[in-house]
C-alpha cells in the first residue's frame, strides 16, 4: 500500500445510489461512506441489494441513479478492467485451467507488468496467504481453504484500492469458516486495505467488521461497528436480524429525566432506555435480548413496580450446551425467554417452577414504533 | 446355544417371464438392426462378379478397387475437404450464434425458432429451394460455390445445437473474475474462454464433418461435375449394380464411424472438465 493513502479518508463514497429491475427497487437511494482502510461489511437477507451494492461498486451492475466514487473520482463510467477494485466471487471463480500461479499472475500480466516483477509479486503474494510451494498445483489439486487463499491471493496481487468480498465462505464448512475468518481479518489488518465484505451471516459480520451496514429491501437499515448495531439497534428490523430478543410493544407509562422510560405491557411494566424521548400513551417497542434477562429460582416481587423484574413461571427449557433456555410466563404480561449461562444454579431450574425473571434499565432498548 | 439357522427360503422372480420376454425382444431389435450391417461386411469380401449371395470365396479385390479408382479417389477428396470447410465454417458461426445467445437479446426465442427450422425441412424440399434459390443467383452448380453453401446451410443448425449447451453451462463468473483482473473481452475469450470450450468445438466440428460427409439429397440437386461420395454411390447403384458397392460402402461406413467415435471421446473428456 503507497504510504500517502492517508487513513481517514473516504475510499468509497456511495451517493444515493439507486438500481431498479423493472418495477423492483434493489437498491433505494443509497447513500453512505467507507474509509480507507476499513473492514466494512454489508449485512442483510437474502435480495437485500447487498450483493447488487457490492456487484456495482465492481462495476458488474450500473446503478440506475446516483454516484460512486472511488478515491474521490467517478468510477460510473469505467468497466470492471479499469477500475482500481478486485473482487472475490461467491464461488471463487478461479481458473480451472491454470495452476495457482497463473491464476495469480493473471491480474499482473493483463496490465502487461514485465515478468520478473510479475514472478517476484507473485511469490509474495502467495507468501501472504501462506501458500509458498503451491505455485505449480493444479486448481483442482488443492482442498478449498487453499482454494479460498488462491482467490484472495490472485486479487490481493493486483494492490487494489478497494478489495470487494462476495459472501466467499458460504461454501465452507464451520470450523474452515471460522479459520478464514481471522485469516481475512489478519490480511486486511496486515495491509491496512480496505475491504468491503457482502454476508448475510450475522456473526460472521460482528466477528469481523470495523462497521457494518444492515440492509433491507434495497435500503440501508443502520451503519455502526457491531457493538453499536447489536447495542443500540434502531429499529424492528436491525432489532430481530441480529441476535434473539423479545419484542414486546406497549404504552408509555412514564418518561424519566435519567432517559430511561417505563412501558406497559399488558400490565407488565418494564424498564428501558429510550433513543427519543416519547410523550406518555405513544406506542414503543421493546428489545429485551434473551441474553441481557437474568433468571433465578423462587424469589419475591420486592422490587415490583420499577420495571427491572417479574415473578414467572417457567413452561419450556432447552438446553443449548453453552446456554440454558427458558421460556417463562409472567403472571401479567407476555412471555419472556430468557438466556442464561449454563451454570449449576440455571440446571436446577426445572420447567413449571416459580422464578424471577430481572433485567437492567439500561440493557433493555425502547424504540419508537 | 443357538440351533443352527435353516437357510432362509428362496424368493422366487415374480417377473420373470417378463424379463425373459423382454431380453429377446431386445435381441430382436439389435439382429434388426445390426443384421443388414453385418451382411454388407460379409458380401464386400465376395469374390463374385454379381452383388449378393451366395459366397464364392473370400478376396479383398473390391477394396483395391475403391480405393485405387480415380472416380473414387476425386470423390472421397471431394466430400473430405468440403466435409472439412463446411465443418469449420459451421462451426465457426454457431460458436459465435452460441456466444451471442448467452446474453439477454429482443427476440432471442423468434431468431433461435428461425436457426433450428431448417432441420424440420425435407430434405428434397431443402434441395429444391437450394436449386431455384442458386438458379436466381446465377450461380453454377460447384463443389465450392453450391455444395459448400448447402452443406454449411445443412450443418449449421446441429453444429449450434451441439454446441450451445455448453456454452450455456459455461461459468459466466469465470468471465468476470478475468474482467474484473483487467482483462478486455477480446483477452476473456482468449485465455478464459476459448482454452475452456476448445473440446466441445472440436468435438462439433467433427459432428458435423459427419453429416456432410454422409449428406445426399441435397447435394445431388446443387451438385456439378465433381461428385461427393453420396452422390457417386447413389449413380453407381442407378447405372449398375457394381460389384464393389459393399465394399464403397463399409469403407463410407468406416470414416464415418471413426469421425463420430472420436468426436464422441472428446466431447465426454470436455464435459468431465467442465
Amino acid at each position: 500500500m503507497p504510504a500517502d493513502k492517508a487513513k481517514n479518508a473516504v475510499a468509497v463514497a456511495i451517493h444515493r445510489v439507486s438500481k431498479r429491475f423493472g418495477s423492483v427497487a434493489a437498491l433505494d437511494d443509497v447513500s453512505f461512506d467507507i474509509m480507507r482502510g476499513e473492514f466494512f461489511s454489508l449485512l442483510g437477507p437474502s435480495g437485500c441489494g447487498k450483493t447488487t451494492l457490492l456487484r456495482s461498486i465492481g462495476g458488474f451492475e450500473a446503478p440506475t441513479a446516483g454516484d460512486i466514487q472511488i478515491d474521490g473520482q467517478s468510477v460510473l463510467h469505467l468497466a470492471p478492467y479499469a477500475r482500481p477494485t478486485n473482487m472475490i466471487f461467491q464461488h471463487l471463480a478461479l481458473f480451472p485451467h491454470m495452476n495457482v500461479r497463473d491464476n495469480v499472475a493473471f491480474g499482473l500480466r493483463m496490465k502487461r507488468t514485465d515478468a520478473a516483477t510479475t514472478a517476484r509479486r507473485v511469490e509474495e503474494a502467495l507468501a501472504l496467504v501462506r501458500l509458498e510451494g503451491y505455485g505449480d498445483r493444479g486448481i483442482d489439486q488443492i482442498s478449498g481453504g487453499q482454494k479460498q487463499r488462491v482467490a484472495m491471493a490472485r486479487a490481493l496481487v493486483n494492490d487494489p484500492a478497494v478489495l470487494l468480498l462476495d459472501e466467499p465462505l458460504g461454501a465452507l464448512d464451520l470450523q474452515l469458516r471460522l479459520q478464514m475468518q481471522v485469516e481475512l481479518r489478519r490480511l486486511q489488518r496486515q495491509l491496512g486495505a480496505t475491504f468491503v465484505f457482502v454476508t448475510h451471516d450475522q456473526g460472521e459480520a460482528m466477528a469481523m467488521s470495523d462497521r457494518i451496514a444492515v440492509m433491507n429491501s434495497g435500503r440501508i437499515q443502520q451503519i455502526g461497528t457491531p457493538a453499536e448495531i447489536y447495542e443500540r439497534p434502531v429499529n424492528r428490523f436491525v432489532a430481530t436480524f441480529i441476535g434473539h430478543a423479545n419484542l414486546i410493544e406497549g404504552r408509555v407509562a412514564e418518561q424519566r429525566a435519567d432517559g430511561t422510560a417505563l412501558i406497559d405491557v399488558e400490565g407488565l411494566r418494564v424498564a428501558g432506555t429510550a433513543q427519543a424521548l416519547a410523550a406518555p400513551g405513544a406506542s414503543m417497542l421493546a428489545v429485551m435480548r434473551y441474553e441481557k434477562l437474568q433468571i433465578e429460582a423462587g424469589g419475591n416481587a420486592s422490587v415490583a413496580g420499577t420495571g427491572t423484574s417479574t415473578l414467572a413461571t417457567v413452561s419450556e427449557k432447552t438446553y443449548m450446551g453453552a446456554a440454558l433456555r427458558f421460556v417463562c410466563r409472567p403472571g401479567v404480561g407476555p412471555t419472556l425467554t430468557v438466556d442464561a449461562p449454563n451454570t449449576e444454579a440455571g440446571r436446577a431450574i426445572c420447567e413449571g417452577d416459580s422464578v424471577r425473571v430481572s433485567w437492567a434499565a439500561s440493557e433493555i432498548n425502547l424504540l419508537a414504533e | 446355544m443357538m440351533a443352527p439357522e435353516a437357510p432362509p427360503p428362496r424368493v422366487r422372480d415374480p417377473y420373470r417371464f417378463w424379463r425373459a420376454a423382454l431380453l429377446g425382444y431386445a435381441g430382436i431389435f439389435f439382429l434388426f438392426l445390426y443384421l443388414p450391417l453385418i451382411v454388407i461386411v460379409v458380401l464386400s469380401f465376395n469374390d463374385s462378379d454379381a452383388t449378393g449371395f451366395p459366397m464364392r470365396g473370400l478376396t479383398l479385390k473390391w477394396y483395391t478397387r475403391v480405393l485405387t479408382t480415380p472416380d473414387m479417389l476425386a470423390a472421397f477428396a471431394n466430400s473430405a475437404s468440403v466435409g472439412a470447410v463446411a465443418a469449420i465454417l459451421s462451426t465457426g458461426l454457431a460458436l459465435l450464434l452460441g456466444l451471442g445467445f448467452r446474453h439477454e437479446l429482443r427476440g432471442k426465442s423468434a431468431v433461435l425458432n428461425l436457426i433450428i427450422m431448417p432441420i424440420l425441412l425435407p430434405g428434397i424440399v431443402g434441395g429444391i429451394v437450394l436449386l431455384v434459390f442458386f438458379g436466381y443467383l446465377g450461380l453454377r452448380s460447384e463443389l465450392w460455390t453450391t455444395v459448400l453453401v448447402a452443406h454449411v446451410n445443412y450443418v449449421l443448425p446441429f453444429a449450434f445445437l451441439t454446441l450451445y449447451p455448453r456454452l450455456h453451462r459455461f461459468d459466466r463468473s469465470l468471465e468476470e473474475a478475468a474482467m474484473d483482473l483487467g482483462a478486455r473481452p477480446w483477452a476473456i475469450f482468449r485465455h478464459i474462454v476459448w482454452p475452456l470450450v476448445r473440446p466441445g468445438v472440436i468435438a462439433t466440428a467433427m459432428f458435423a464433418f459427419t453429416l456432410s460427409f454422409d449428406e445426399f439429397i441435397r447435394t445431388v440437386f446443387v451438385t456439378g461435375y465433381e461428385r461427393t461420395i453420396p452422390v457417386l454411390f447413389w449413380l453407381l447403384i442407378v447405372d449398375e449394380i457394381a460389384p464393389h458397392l459393399p465394399a464403397m460402402a463399409v469403407v463410407i461406413i468406416l470414416v464415418s464411424t471413426a469421425v463420430s467415435l472420436a468426436a464422441f471421446l472428446i466431447g465426454r473428456r470436455a464435459d468431465r472438465s467442465a
